[in-house]
């Protein structure tokens, strides 16, 4: 790329940081008033909003399912989008083109479609309870993120190494997890973390599987919404970032951030 | 209208380490002369500047009586070819062509006939209305050539053009650009790691290390008279003797070195020989003798090169590789004299 | 034993996404079909509706402007950030990646507080008496369009950018040393090689926001209805399955559509490809 940036160009694009930071910042500005309605600057400083979450029965439920989900949603994902994405580059030539497209299609179809859909035949025709068939929409969402990411790293492993292992002697699966796994560690670890904050966020298949009694945050964040217009959701806001945040000191402790533009 | 590049007193820095040391060269107008040395020498840091894409800490650059130093790199008019071709993969092959005639808003008809009329040239006239990604790496490397030609610039460069050609290629290519060079009489620097690569295309040869240039002569000069022990090395002379004059008779010079060498040199042959100096051979440098004057020697590996024998050898001075007679092989483990060939030889200065 | 590794190994996956995503969106579409009225039936009910044609409409609309802003914001952002300096360009894409890192409730609510009727803008205005009561911004197709290019910038940018350093700088050098001044490069090189990264990025924003649901029910409510909310309403509140089920079909279609023919499109012009 050319060395010099035209001044108006920086300008340009220190005012869009700024459109992309702001919003977050009123947030956390919000959270911290003391007022009963959601304003900012904030007025007077006060924690309080962030005691009344841990007040709220709902936000704690409902946070503890959205983790339950999206643990095992995503080990779910991994659990079954690692072997395809294996197979999908060991044997590249041998299979079929329509089998890596298929595993996308979680992303093609509208995530609206496809709760919709869920709840029609899953829930209600066969008769799933609520739970598993959150964490079977939420696999299979984030399933996508398994299979590409992971097959991004295993598009460059060098799989004559994988003979190499067997040819002295190591039989496949142990071959699998002594050889392959530990290069593919870091496509493994960002699709992990892809697919949770996928999980965690999600509010078009959730909406349609939460039920009595089971909801995800998000939702839960939604209905509070509509009856409440006070600054615990802000707090609850500020709580879903500090999960960013650390998730992204993990992503930078182990992958470097700029692993996410490739 | 072929002018002279000159480059005066340049200084290059990455952060704090300095890549060009004060550096200067001249090209004569229509002379092609290579930046020779392995990466990291500053060939191409050079070869960057002169191009416009990097900035000197100091120093200038001057193309005939126009001073380039701070003029942006579109502006510099010199023809560029690359390593990688870098072809643009959107354009055709004759849209690469005359993208710097059209960038001298040259009309349309006007720069597709001189386009056109430069890929006649290098032979890829049928292959006008292809992509760049159906070409084969000669042919990419031609088009880089006809691209950069085409625009008649005063000055062509050349940034290991060849690096990622297949041998054969190669050895056409080179051949294909000097006839080129020479053609045009277009005053060319040459960047390139690539010793018989320089040496056969160039009409001087810059020898570079640690951002400096070691020796700037043509290639005859350079490949028999190295001016220091890098050169030489550089150019083949592997059997480097540390030796101290003991004794002077007229023209002939009398001189030891560790391990009761002792040899007699003649001045009319190496010149004025200094009391502290560094006999440079390559193989064929020495001869190996049963007995004789010259350096005493363990013979050790003995291999078959056609035309004589090489033996790697020990002796007090390390280990030197000497040529043997084809007609006398000699078995490993043999005590035998290397006696040095005085035209095949070289004297130079101390290193350090 | 490799026949069986290479078609059990991604069996359970190809399972998964045959029982849970294939079958049920199937069946969903099928239902449409199923009428008494006639095959296309449902389909003649939503067109003719004056109502929830302009659902449709509103909703490809709100989709090609938020896709056209987030294209051009996206792209010279990301033009910026590859120019800069390794130190300063990791941290613009953390800047980047934080939002996108977080969820779409919380980043639709900012713009509850920036846009509500007393939120920081109407604050702002009504202090310093530019005017005398609040303006309402929310529930409106800008405030809607606002929070979607809020959410999908910086999925642009970051696609962008990753385009953009893929661009062999060799390239940028030979346009400069055949004499293109940066505005000719620009357009004449960095554009055209950027393109198929920009349909990709086009192609992204563009599904996200038509087939979006939690912004526009946040910012749009009732009266800026798209087609995500207006399937969630026909779906659980009016429990008229069928109804919803054709809105998911015209989605389906539309989203595949839109992603086939421009996939298809950004390979023909993919000219870093073979």
């Amino acid at each position: 790329m050319p060395t010099r940036i035209h001044p108006v160009l920086g300008a340009f694009a220190a005012l869009v940081f700024l459109f992309l930071l702001a919003p977050l910042v009123i947030i956390i500005g919000a959270s911290l008033s003391d007022t009963t309605y959601l304003t900012f600057p904030p007025q007077g400083l006060s924690l309080r909003w962030f005691a009344n979450i841990f007040q709220i029965e709902a936000f704690r439920r409902t946070a503890i399912t959205s983790l339950q989900v999206a643990f095992l949603g995503t080990g779910l994902s991994l659990l079954i989008g690692i072997p395809a994405a294996y197979a999908l580059n060991r044997y590249r030539v041998e299979l079929p083109r329509w089998l890596s497209t298929l595993f996308v299609l979680p992303i093609l179809v509208p995530e609206i479609v496809f709760g919709f859909s869920l709840l029609k035949s899953i829930t209600i025709a066969a008769g799933l309870p609520v739970f598993p068939s959150l964490i079977l929409g939420h696999a299979l969402l984030v399933l996508p993120y398994s299979v590409r990411v992971v097959g991004a790293s295993l598009a460059s492993f060098d799989f004559s190494i994988e003979e190499a292992a067997m040819s002295l002697g190591c039989p496949p699966l142990k071959t699998f997890m002594t050889v392959v796994l530990p290069n593919i560690q870091a496509g493994v670890i960002a699709a992990f973390i892809l697919a949770f904050i996928t999980s965690i966020n999600d509010v078009s298949v959730s909406v349609f599987l939460t039920g009595p009694g089971i909801s995800t945050l998000p939702i839960q964040i939604l209905a509070h919404m509509e009856q409440f217009f006070d600054p615990t959701i802000a707090s609850v806001s500020v709580l879903l970032m500090l999960v960013t945040v650390g998730v992204m000191a993990i992503v930078e402790a182990t992958l470097g951030l700029t692993f996410l533009t490739k | 209208m072929t002018v002279s590049l000159t480059i005066e007193n340049l200084s290059a820095h990455y952060g704090t380490t300095q890549v060009l040391k004060d550096l200067s060269i001249s090209v004569a107008a229509g002379e092609l002369v290579s930046l020779l040395g392995s990466s990291g020498c500053g060939k191409t840091t050079t070869l960057r500047i002169v191009a416009g894409f990097l900035q000197p800490t100091a120093g200038r650059v001057r193309l005939g009586d126009r001073d380039l130093t701070t003029l942006p790199a579109h502006a510099r008019d010199i023809g560029l070819v690359f390593q990688n071709y870098a072809l643009f993969p959107h354009l055709t092959v004759l849209d690469n062509v005359a993208f710097g005639l059209k960038q001298r808003t040259i009309a349309k008809p006007d720069r597709v006939k001189r386009a056109m009329a430069m890929l006649e040239r290098v032979g890829l006239a049928p292959l006008a209305d292809r992509l760049p990604s159906a070409l084969s790496g000669g042919q990419k490397q031609r088009v880089a050539l006809a691209r950069a030609l085409v625009i008649e610039p005063p000055l062509l460069m050349f940034d290991e053009p060849l690096s990622n050609l297949d041998a054969k290629l190669r050895i056409d290519m080179r051949v294909e650009i000097r006839q080129l060079q020479r053609a045009n009489g277009t005053t060319s620097l040459y960047v390139t790691h690539d010793q018989e690569e320089a040496f056969s295309i160039s009409d001087r040869v810059a020898i570079m290390n640690a951002g400096r240039i070691l020796q700037l002569d043509t290639p005859e000069m350079l490949y028999r008279k190295p001016a220091n022990a890098f050169v030489a090395r550089f150019v083949g002379f592997e059997n480097l003797i540390r030796m101290k004059v003991t004794g002077r008779d007229g023209a002939v010079v009398t001189a030891e070195a560790i391990g009761g060498t002792k040899l007699h040199l003649s001045q009319d042959v190496f010149g004025a020989i200094k009391d502290d100096f560094v006999l440079a051979s390559r193989a064929d440098g020495l001869t190996v003798r049963r007995d004789g004057e010259g350096i005493p020697a363990t013979l050790g590996t003995r291999t078959y090169l056609g035309r004589a024998y090489q033996y790697k050898c020990q002796t007090a001075a390390g280990e030197i590789t000497a040529n043997g007679a084809l007609s006398d092989p000699l078995e490993a483990g043999t005590r035998a004299m290397l006696t040095p060939v005085p035209e095949q030889c070289c004297i130079l200065d101390p290193e350090d | 034993m490799t026949k069986l590794a290479k078609w059990g190994l991604p069996l359970p996956a190809t399972i998964a996404v045959t029982v849970l995503l294939i079958i049920p969106v199937t069946l969903t579409i099928a239902t449409t079909f199923g009428e008494a009225k006639g095959a296309f039936s449902t389909y003649a009910a939503f067109f003719n509706s004056g109502f929830r044609r302009a659902v449709l409409w509103r909703t490809l609309e709100v989709a090609l402007i938020t896709t056209a802003l987030s294209l051009v914001i996206g792209f010279i952002t990301a033009y910026v950030i590859a120019q800069m300096p390794g130190r300063l360009k990791s941290i613009m894409i953390i800047a980047a990646v934080f939002p996108l890192l977080t969820g779409v409730v919380v980043r639709s609510f900012a713009w509850l507080i920036i846009l509500g009727k007393n939120g920081i803008i109407n604050d702002t205005l009504m202090s310093i008496g530019i005017i005398n009561e609040p303006l309402s911004m929310l529930y409106t197709e800008g405030s809607v369009i606002v929070a979607m290019v809020y959410l999908f910038v910086p999925l642009m940018i970051l696609t962008l950018t990753g385009v953009l350093e893929g661009i062999p700088r060799d390239l940028i050098e030979a346009s400069a040393s055949l004499g293109a001044r940066p505005i000719p490069t620009f357009f004449q090189v960095i554009l055209p090689l950027a393109t198929p990264g920009l349909i990709v990025g086009a192609v992204l924003v563009f599904t996200g926001s038509f087939t979006s649901y939690a912004t526009p029910q946040l910012l749009g409510g009732e009266k800026q209805m798209m087609m995500g909310t207006f399937l969630y309403q026909r779906a659980m509140v009016t429990f008229d399955w069928v109804g919803a089920s054709t809105v998911a079909a015209i989605m389906v279609v539309i989203t595949i559509a839109v992603v086939s023919i421009m996939s298809r499109i950004a390979r023909r012009l993919n000219p870093m490809a073979v």
